[in-house]
């Protein structure tokens, strides 16, 4: 059984999948970790190679496109330990095409999918959590701390809702940032975050919302068990309806 | 009054509606303006009962010149009094939705001096907020009934979804309980709006640029156990508006006493469990392919209150079972209790690779605490085979209280139908 290591990098990640589908007669047999670089350790190595990683990707996207967007959502997660569930289910998502979602009976399928399906949970419950504030200049920035990396996909979404608005998304724990303004999308890293002025009817705006929020739910039926369970505790941090509880 | 007050009381008198659902359209925003909806829906925070905020909900005004029985705003029932003049609304909706708080608006209104002056200004709303504003969210407008029908075809063009409620199950329960309010007053806008939305699917296929008319489809409420009718009258009607008038959603909200009326009938609490088991019942109609007729009869006319609708029905047609999971078609599968759709799916999925053992069972999902007693497993049966009924009944009402407990499971709460 052969076993291939790669760089830890996204790219590395794919490319190296690739190549073993190219090169290994059954990639089901064989396995991929990251290289860590200690004395001893066995494997052969595999090079970095960022357009067979992209070419990998549009493969699998005109051969399975469910089983791509799996893919994707699982790299939003970042998981390290997890290259050779990653490499059998992208070999069976050739094999087999977009059924492959359903063979669950299969712990690679079922590893990835886990994975994918929360990180592509969290994408969508960030795209309903996430709140933005009116700056001073007109600007709106959401700050946020999602567990996976989803500020590309997040802001893509932004960017097709509030097109007309200048607005920034910020990663706090990632210092990443994603910024939209007059049709055009950029990302970067913020060494230095300074928290900018409020706009002046912000706060007022702020005290409506947590108006609505407190008369919306009907009094005698509180639930606090339920609402915590849609909507967990870890991201209260950001919702103006939940700050000074 | 500023702002905030009115907030504060129409969108608390605008709480008890059920339907919060901002699903079940696709709009791309104006690229100048704000806003696109989401085939999926997107709840943009939980309120402390623990219910999904995504709209924006409230009332235009709740001063009510109609004085039905079951409702707080009833003109004979001292409540404080507020109307939003449509610049609040439209600031209100554009605000939140900048921020992000919310996917649109949800407006309905009591009746204020007419239902055409009550509707005219809500359409108004809509409108200034679709062609001035750009709005491109979600927009579900209550249909005020009696209004002109001009008014409905134009609240269903700049809608997304619209709704006529039906209020109460009979002729006969609304004519006692909300006089003012006739049958051919609500169900005469659902057929109208029914065959707008036919009409405007027809005419989309031949061109994208023709009008949409209310994609997110319509959907109706109503109010259970102010009245006499039974479950299975229930059901009936809601198959009906379901096949007939193409609804997508029928609301159920169990009847809570808000004020004493000698014509309303005193309950110990409100029926939850009842409201629940439309609920269920309603997605076997729904989803399962049951019919009102096999879920409930004449003769037993009432949902059981100890087994939900599909456990019911299996219960009483043993000879349906057992189902054999690497065999039965989607279908079946479907019927057994304890699998559900997604279920369901994720069998008929793994079983194109290999037959599904017991373990596998287990490993894609699908929780066999209930099903066990009406599936084998290549032929194999994890219980005794051949068990009668009634011991089946007992067994499931014993081991196992298999349902989540009943404090979480109504979200759908809802006091009477405090909207027009
Ligand atoms: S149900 Fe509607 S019409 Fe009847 S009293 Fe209430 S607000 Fe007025």
């Amino acid at each position: 059984m052969n076993r291939y290591l790669y760089d830890g990098t996204a790219d590395g990640l794919l490319s190296s999948i690739a190549w073993i589908l190219e090169e290994e007669p059954d990639p089901e047999k064989v396995t991929l970790a990251k290289r860590m670089d200690t004395l001893f350790e066995e494997g052969f190595t595999i090079g970095t190679d960022a357009t067979l990683a992209e070419s990998l990707f549009f493969r699998l996207k005109q051969h399975a496109p469910d089983a791509a967007h799996t893919l994707y959502s699982f790299m939003l997660a970042e998981k390290e330990g997890m290259e050779t569930s990653l490499l059998h289910y992208v070999s069976l998502a050739f094999k087999h095409g977009d059924k492959v979602k359903g063979y669950l009976t299969h712990p690679a399928v079922r590893d990835i999918v886990n994975v994918a399906q929360k990180a592509g949970r969290e994408l969508h419950r960030m795209k309903g959590l996430l709140r933005f504030e009116k700056l001073q200049d007109g600007a709106y920035l959401a700050k946020m701390e999602p567990d996976y990396n989803i500020i590309h996909p997040l802001a893509d979404h932004f960017s097709r809702r509030l097109r007309a608005q200048h607005w920034f998304l910020y990663d706090v724990k990632r210092r990443m940032a994603a910024r939209w303004n007059n049709g055009t999308l950029q990302f970067g890293t913020i060494e230095q975050f300074t928290t900018p002025a409020l706009s002046e009817d912000e706060k007022k705006v702020q005290a409506l919302w947590q108006a609505f929020f407190k008369t919306i739910a009907i009094p005698d039926r509180k639930n606090p068990r339920l609402q915590k369970s849609n909507m967990p505790m870890k991201y209260w941090k950001y919702l103006v309806e939940k700050q000074g509880e | 009054m500023d702002t905030l007050a009115k907030l504060q009381i129409l969108s608390g008198a605008a709480r008890y509606d059920a339907s919060c659902a901002s699903s079940g359209s696709k709009r791309e925003g104006p690229s100048s303006g704000t806003g696109n909806t989401s085939s999926s829906g997107i709840c943009h925070s939980w309120a402390d009962d623990g219910r999904c905020i995504s709209l924006l909900k409230i009332l235009l005004s709740n001063d009510c010149i109609y004085d039905c029985a079951y409702c707080v705003n009833r003109s004979t029932n001292p409540v404080e009094r507020a109307s939003f003049t449509a610049r609040e609304v439209i600031d209100l909706t554009l605000d939140f939705y900048r921020r992000n708080y919310i996917e649109g608006l949800f407006l309905s209104s009591a009746v204020m001096q007419s239902p055409d002056q009550t509707m005219e200004r809500m359409v108004r709303v809509a409108e200034a907020l679709r062609t001035e504003e750009q709005f491109g969210g979600y927009i579900h407008m209550k249909i005020i009934p009696g209004c002109s029908s001009d008014l409905v075809r134009k609240a269903g063009l700049y809608a997304d979804r619209i709704s006529v409620n039906i209020e109460l199950p009979s002729q006969a329960s609304l004519q006692r309980l909300a006089p003012q309010k006739h049958k051919h007053a609500i169900l005469e806008p659902m057929a109208l709006i029914g065959r707008e939305i036919a009409t405007s699917l027809v005419e989309r296929k031949a061109s994208c640029r023709a009008p949409r008319f209310a994609p997110a489809g319509q959907s109706t409420q109503m109010i259970i156990g102010a009245s006499p009718e039974n479950d299975f009258q229930i059901l009936r009607l809601s198959q009906g508006l379901y096949k007939k008038m193409n609804l997508k959603r029928v609301y159920y909200s169990a009847y809570v006493p808000v004020i004493a009326d000698n014509r309303l009938p005193v309950l110990a609490a409100p029926p939850l469990l009842r409201e629940h088991r439309l609920y269920q019942a309603d997605w076997l109609l729904r989803f399962y392919g049951f019919s009102a007729e096999e879920i409930l009869s004449d003769d037993a006319p009432h949902l059981d209150e100890s087994f939900d609708p599909k456990t019911a029905w299996a219960l009483r047609h043993p000879e349906f079972f057992p189902v054999e999971i690497n065999g039965a078609d989607y279908a079946t599968l479907l019927r057994v209790p304890g699998i559900g759709v997604l279920s369901a799916k994720r069998i008929v999925a793994a079983r194109r690779f290999s037959r599904i053992t017991p373990d596998g069972l287990k490993k894609i999902g699908v929780v066999i605490k209930r099903a066990k007693y009406f599936i084998t497993c290549s032929g194999r049966s994890f219980e005794k085979p051949d068990q009668p009924p009634a011991l089946i009944r007992q067994r499931l009402l014993l081991g196992e209280s298999s349902e989540a407990p009943m404090s979480i499971l109504p979200k759908q709460l809802v006091l009477p139908g405090l909207i027009a």
